[in-house]
Order: structure tokens, then sequence, then C-alpha cells
């Protein structure tokens, strides 16, 4: 079954978050929050919110960690990433970007696997019937950016120029954020935008599920291989049995048919536990930037 | 043209007339209220833009500007928005359902800003199928931008072809069948009519016929009774016509017999002394002298009934007509009105001034004089005189008869002079005498005058132009 992508875009943030919960119970004496549901926050890092993918995931986990799973969804990373770190939630899929940028407040619970990697690139795109030969093209563009907390769908592009010596405002004559890779997709498709800054991995989920609008993409320059957007918990609740509980759930998805299913449907490979180091190029990009700044 | 055709026409025009016009008038009020309709549901489309747009306006979110533009494309139904632009207060363009032909950030294509009214509604250009509209989005008392809307209307004026196209051939039809039940329809109705109209042509060519029964049968109500009634006046212009042949005939009868009889008269009146000639002869033969005088009483006798026979015979001959009138003509008629002179105890002043034959046809003339003869006698108390002279006078020959009597009747002298010569039946009471002098005196073109007579009575004068190459031979 395939992941379905939502056509109306404000959902694919809150997939992301769902996955984190587990670690912030471990702060928590056990017995206070005993009995209370699980809480996994989702972001638009990922696809939409697809109800079948949404119940398929609170099933899998209600079924893998013994407790009930309230999953939920943000419109921005930035929300979901601030719950996290007041530790509202038990667990977040967030991008790599914040979980940098808090690194000491937050812990891995697992990263995902795609396409065999725990790995994914940022694209630059713009219309297919544009002629620009590479990303210097697109100087004076109007820029459609995903989020301002976005590694893929900011900060690589913001590094990229910042490492050719520019800022944003720069570059391009203008930019807006869409708050979904997916937005980014119809904005250049549709010419709000002249280019984009996208997550690969959306883009080519994009191409399977919905081939006429990223048809109407081009994808002009894609960055170096990045730590895919983990599923965290606040560095508090790291050794919590919920968290652990999260954590056993997710690396064991992909041994079990119903954690199968919802990982079909999220077009990835499964979850893998990975040291801190996975993001340190993303570390790196935000030195870039911020050093710029 | 034909009434049966004439009364559909007529009726086909006068509803197409009033086709037309209905129709205007639906489509007036269908163009009102699609555009009424339309503008509604353009307020309604702006309504569920302006909530969205405004905050995203506020916090210049071109995405969600952009976002609230596509979605809203495809949830108005009836509704398509060709193009929606959003600009901001400066009027630069925020997001167009169109980026390319209204890029982010640029301002706004003043040709697209003009083809906007003033106020918010330009109803439906329906040359190019758009409407447009505008509305200046406002947030606490200040403008935060302005959406620009062109609808489309290629429906609405598609469903008015649609209905004007059902209206002119519903029209159409409805014209057609009326046109066509309205000719059925005259076409019975006059056929009354025209059947009368047969009969009575003919009847002017073939003489007057009847309304066949089968007809008068088959037909109903005013049309039946319109034949019953024409028959019945059929019936009675034959029973006229009969009648007057039948009188005509009567007439014929009653004129020979006053002709036998006058003639047995005629012959009777010697036939006595004849037979006491006869009867003297047998007894007294052998006397010379008495068988002289009886001969010589049976040979005037035998005269007298010869010259009655021979005048009759001249009066009534035929192929008489045309031989020209001469003095014995007008001494025959002494002869012919003896017997009546006779009987009346009239006395007759014949003045024959006649030199010879005259180019005018002897038998009329004597008809003619024959009867006004007659008619003088029949006027004259006994014992008194008629009179009649005949002459030559400037080319004519005139005849003049005059009696004593009381003088003719304005009635009848009316009918004698009167010159528009119809075959006119005689005034009442006047036998057929002056219907026949009226009758000659047309044929020879004479002239009758009617005056006082120095006897008394009335004078009634005959002038009878002479022929031209008689006059010749007379002259010669």
């Amino acid at each position: 079954m395939l992941p379905h992508v939502s056509r109306t875009g404000h959902t694919r943030r809150e997939v992301i978050g769902a996955l984190g919960t587990g670690l912030a119970a471990l702060a928590c004496p056990t017995d206070l929050k005993a009995g209370t549901p699980l809480t996994v926050g989702l972001t638009p890092v990922f696809l939409n919110s697809d109800l079948a993918l949404l119940d398929g995931l609170r099933t899998y986990l209600k079924e893998s960690t013994g407790s009930d799973v309230q999953l939920v969804m943000r419109r921005t990373y930035q929300e979901v990433t601030a719950l996290v770190l007041a530790r509202q939630l038990d667990a977040a899929w967030i991008c790599g970007f914040p979980y940098v940028r808090h690194r000491e407040a937050l812990h891995l619970l697992g990263v995902p696997l795609w396409r065999g990697r725990p790995l994914y690139r940022s694209y630059l795109i713009v219309r297919s019937d544009r002629t620009v030969a590479d990303w210097h093209g697109t100087r004076g563009d109007i820029h459609a950016f995903s989020d301002p907390d976005s590694n893929s769908g900011y900060l690589a592009t913001a590094a990229l120029l910042a490492g050719s010596g520019m800022g944003i405002g720069e570059f391009f004559r203008s930019s807006f954020y869409t708050y979904g890779h997916r937005n980014v997709v119809r904005a250049v498709a549709a010419g709000l935008a002249q280019s984009g800054s996208v997550d690969g991995y959306v883009w080519e989920v994009l191409r399977e599920i919905e081939p006429e609008m990223t048809i109407q993409t081009r994808v002009i320059r894609a960055s170096d291989w990045q730590g895919f957007p983990p599923i965290v918990c606040a560095a508090g609740d790291a050794a919590s049995p919920r968290a652990d509980r999260i954590r056993s759930a997710l690396l064991a998805m992909a041994s079990g048919n119903a954690g199968r299913s919802v990982l079909d449907m999220l077009r990835i490979d499964g979850f893998v536990a990975e040291p801190p180091a996975l993001y340190d190029s993303i570390a790196a990009e935000v030195d870039l930037v911020d050093a710029r700044s | 043209m034909r009434l049966s055709v004439r009364i559909p026409l007529i009726v086909a025009a006068l509803m197409m007339l009033v086709g037309a016009v209905l129709s205007e008038r639906v489509m007036d009020r269908l163009t009102q209220t699609q555009d009424r309709h339309l503008r509604q549901l353009g307020e309604t489309y702006i309504d569920g833009l302006s909530f969205p747009l405004i905050p995203a306006l506020i916090r210049d979110d071109v995405w969600e500007v952009f976002d609230i533009i596509d979605r809203s494309r495809s949830l108005h139904v009836g509704l398509t928005p060709i193009a929606t632009v959003v600009t901001d207060a400066a009027g630069n363009v925020v997001a167009a359902s169109d980026p390319d032909a209204h890029p982010t950030r640029s301002r706004l294509d003043p040709d697209f800003r003009d083809s906007f009214p003033a106020d918010e509604w330009a109803g439906p250009s329906h040359a190019e199928s758009r409407a447009f509209l505008r509305r200046e989005l406002r947030s606490q008392d200040r403008t935060v931008g302005t959406v620009y809307a062109v609808l489309d209307t290629t429906h609405s004026v598609r469903e008015r072809q649609t209905v004007l196209l059902t209206l002119v051939a519903t029209n159409g039809v409805i014209t057609l069948l009326l046109a066509g039940g309205g000719y059925l329809a005259v076409r019975y109705m006059v056929s009354p009519v025209r059947i009368l109209t047969h009969h009575l042509t003919l009847s002017a060519l073939e003489g007057i016929d009847p309304v066949p029964d089968g007809v008068v049968r088959r037909s109903r109500g005013e049309a039946r009774r319109l034949f019953r009634s024409f028959n019945r006046l059929v019936d009675e212009v034959r029973e006229k016509r009969d009648l007057a042949s039948r009188l005509a005939a009567e007439e014929r009868m009653a004129t020979v017999g006053r002709l036998a009889s006058g003639l047995a008269h005629e012959i009777n009146n010697p036939l006595g002394g004849l037979l006491t000639a006869v009867d003297t002869l047998k007894r007294h033969g052998a006397d010379p002298a008495v068988r002289e005088r009886s001969v010589d009483l049976v040979e005037r006798g035998l005269l007298g009934i010869r010259d009655v026979v021979r005048t009759t015979v001249l009066t009534y001959k035929v192929d008489e007509s045309h031989r020209p009138l001469t003095g014995c003509d007008v001494s025959d008629l002494a002869v012919l009105l003896a017997p009546e002179l006779d009987r009346r105890s009239l006395r007759l002043v014949c003045d024959n001034e006649l030199p010879g034959p005259v180019g005018v046809p002897a038998s009329p003339v004597r008809q003619a004089l024959l009867n006004l003869l007659l008619n003088a006698c029949a006027a004259s108390p006994a014992g008194s005189t008629v009179a009649v002279n005949v002459r030559r006078e400037d080319g004519m020959v005139v005849a003049r008869v005059d009696d004593s009597g009381p003088g003719m009747p304005d009635e009848a002298v009316d009918y004698l002079t009167r010159g528009d010569g119809k075959a006119m039946p005689p005034p009442s009471g006047r036998g057929l005498g002056l219907w026949v002098v009226r009758r000659l005196a047309k044929d020879f073109s004479a002239s009758i005058t009617v005056s006082s007579s120095p006897l008394g009575g009335s004078r009634v004068e005959l002038a009878i132009p002479v022929a031209e190459e008689v006059k010749h031979a007379d002259a010669a």
C-alpha cells in the first residue's frame, strides 16, 4: 500500500513527530505517568497526515507498547520541538536541524532507514521548463522554503549560499515559507515561486505517487547525504520506560507485518539506532550559517 | 389569397409576434436573474476568500494566500473563477491563481486592474463571457489588500442560448400547429360558403341548382340552415320561372284565340248573305236576273272573305317582315279593324298619305299600328271617332293614331315613351298591345310620343326612320 500524500497539504508535518515519545517518561516518576497515553508529536517533515497512515501508526505503537497512543500534530517544527523540549510529549519526529540546535536537551530514539541508509538529501528545484544550468541561475528568484526549522527545506540552501558568501536576502529577490515540503513542490509547479528547497525524500516519494505534480519540477541541485530526520525525546526522559517502549517499538517495526505495512506507507525500510554524530554535517551547516549572520 | 390560407397566416404571424415579445421578456428576466445569481455566487466566493485571506495578508504569507485561492477554486459549485489575484495594500501582487500571468511581488498589471469597475461588481460582459468582481479587504478600518476575481459566465451564456433555442423551437412548433389547425378549422368553416359560391357561379351559367341532399345532410348547424335557406330560394326562383313561362304560353294561346275569333267573325259576317244567295239560287236560279244578283252577291261575299284571309296572312306572315310598307298596308288596317269598329259602333278616319313603298318594314309597322288602333278603339266611347294618319316626313314615316277616349293613363304613357327599352312586362291590365308596340319601336329605332288629340282623347305618334337604300330607290 502506498503512503498517501494528502493533497490539502497541511498535515504532513504531523507524522514525523509521532514516533518520538518514550523518553520523557524516564525523567518522571513512572507512577505519575503510568496509565496516561503515550504522546508522540509529528511535524510536516513527512508526507501528509493520511488518516490511514496515522491510524496504522497509532495502532502499531499501541500494540507494540501496550499503551494508548496519542499522536500530536502541529503546523511547524518549532511548535513540536518546543513541546518535546518542554517534555510535554513522550517523543517527537523532528528535523535534524532542530535536533542539532538542541542536541544537549534531546535524545535520539531512532532514525529512519531510507533506501537502506539513515540518510537523505535536500533538493533545490525549479520548474521543469526553466533552462537554468545550476543553482547559480536561481539568483533573483522568488524562492519557496518549507520551514525555517527544516534542514532540507531551508538550512541546506542557506548553508549553500553562506558557503558562497551570500545571504538568502541577497541572493533571492524574495522568499516565503510554505510549511510543508509538498507545498514547496506545488508552489514551484504553479509558478508562485521560481525555485524551492525541498526534502529529497519527500520529492522522491511524490514522484511515485503524484508524478503529474513533480513532473512540472526539476532538481537542479542535490545536497550531500545527511542524517534523516530523527525521532527524539527530551534528554531528561531518555531513560524512562515510556521512551524505552517507544524506542523498542520503532526498532522492531520492520520485523512484524503490522509495522511493515506502516513502513510501506511511509516508504521507509525501518528505524535504526544511530549516534548523534550522524547529524554532524548538519551541525556544520548551522555553524556556517550562524557564522555569516 | 383564399380565406383558409389567409387566416392561418395571420394567426401564425400573430403567434410569432407574441412569441417574440414573450421570448424577449423571458430572456431579459433570465439575464437579470442570472446576473443576480452570478453576483451572489461571486460575493459568496469573495466572502469565502476574505476571512482566511485577511490574516494571511497581515502576515504577508504568500503561500497561505496562494493556497487559499488555489483551493477555493474548486469549492464553489456553479462558479468558475478564471483568474483571482490578491494584492497587498500597496497594490503589489501577493499571489494569484495564475502566478505566470500575475507574478508574486510585482505591480498589478494596469490593464487588468482597469478592466474592473469602480464599484465592486461589473455584470457579465456577454461578448467575452466574463464577469468582474473586486473587493477591498479591510481589517480594523485599514485596507490590507484587494481581491480581484474574473468569473467565467460561459455557463450562463450557454444556458441562455439553450433557453432561447427552447423558446424559439417551442414557439415555432406551437405556431405551426396553430397555423395548421387554423387552416383545417377555417377550411371546414368556409366549406359551406365555397359550396354556395360554386352553386351560385353555376347558376349564372347553367341555371340555378340546389345544394344536393347528401351535402345538406352531412352539414350541421349554421351551414345546414344556410343550405336549406338557399335551397328554398332556389325552389322559389324555379317556381317563379315556371310560372312566367306558363303565363307566357297562356298569353300566346289567348292571342291565338282572339285572332281565331276575329277571323271567324269576319268570315261569319258575309256567310249569312252567301248562304241566303245560294238558297235563292237553288230556288230561283232559273231567273237570270235573280241568278245574276245572287252570283254577284256570292262573289262580293267571297271577295270579302278573301280580303280578310289575305290581310290576316300578310299581317302574321313571318317572311313578310322585310317587305317595305305601302299604302295598301294602311288600307288593310281598315279592313282588319272593321269588325271591332262595328262591334263598338266607331268610325275610322283613315288618312293615308303614303305615296308608294317606303323603306320601313311593313309587317311590324302594321302590327304596331293595329295594336295602337285596337287600343284606341278600346278607349273610345261608342259612336265616337278613331283616326289614323300615315305620312312621310323628313326621312321618317310618321304614323299617328287619335282616339276620343278619356286619355291614356300616365302609367301607360310612361311605359310607352320611356327610352330604356327593357323587355319589361306591360303595366297591369294593359294586355300585351303596348308591349308589342314598344318592342317594335325599339327594334326599328322608332320614337314614340304621346300627346292630346283634337278628337278629345290621346294622340300617339310613331316616327320610324326610313332605311337608306329604299330611300335611294324611292328617289330614283
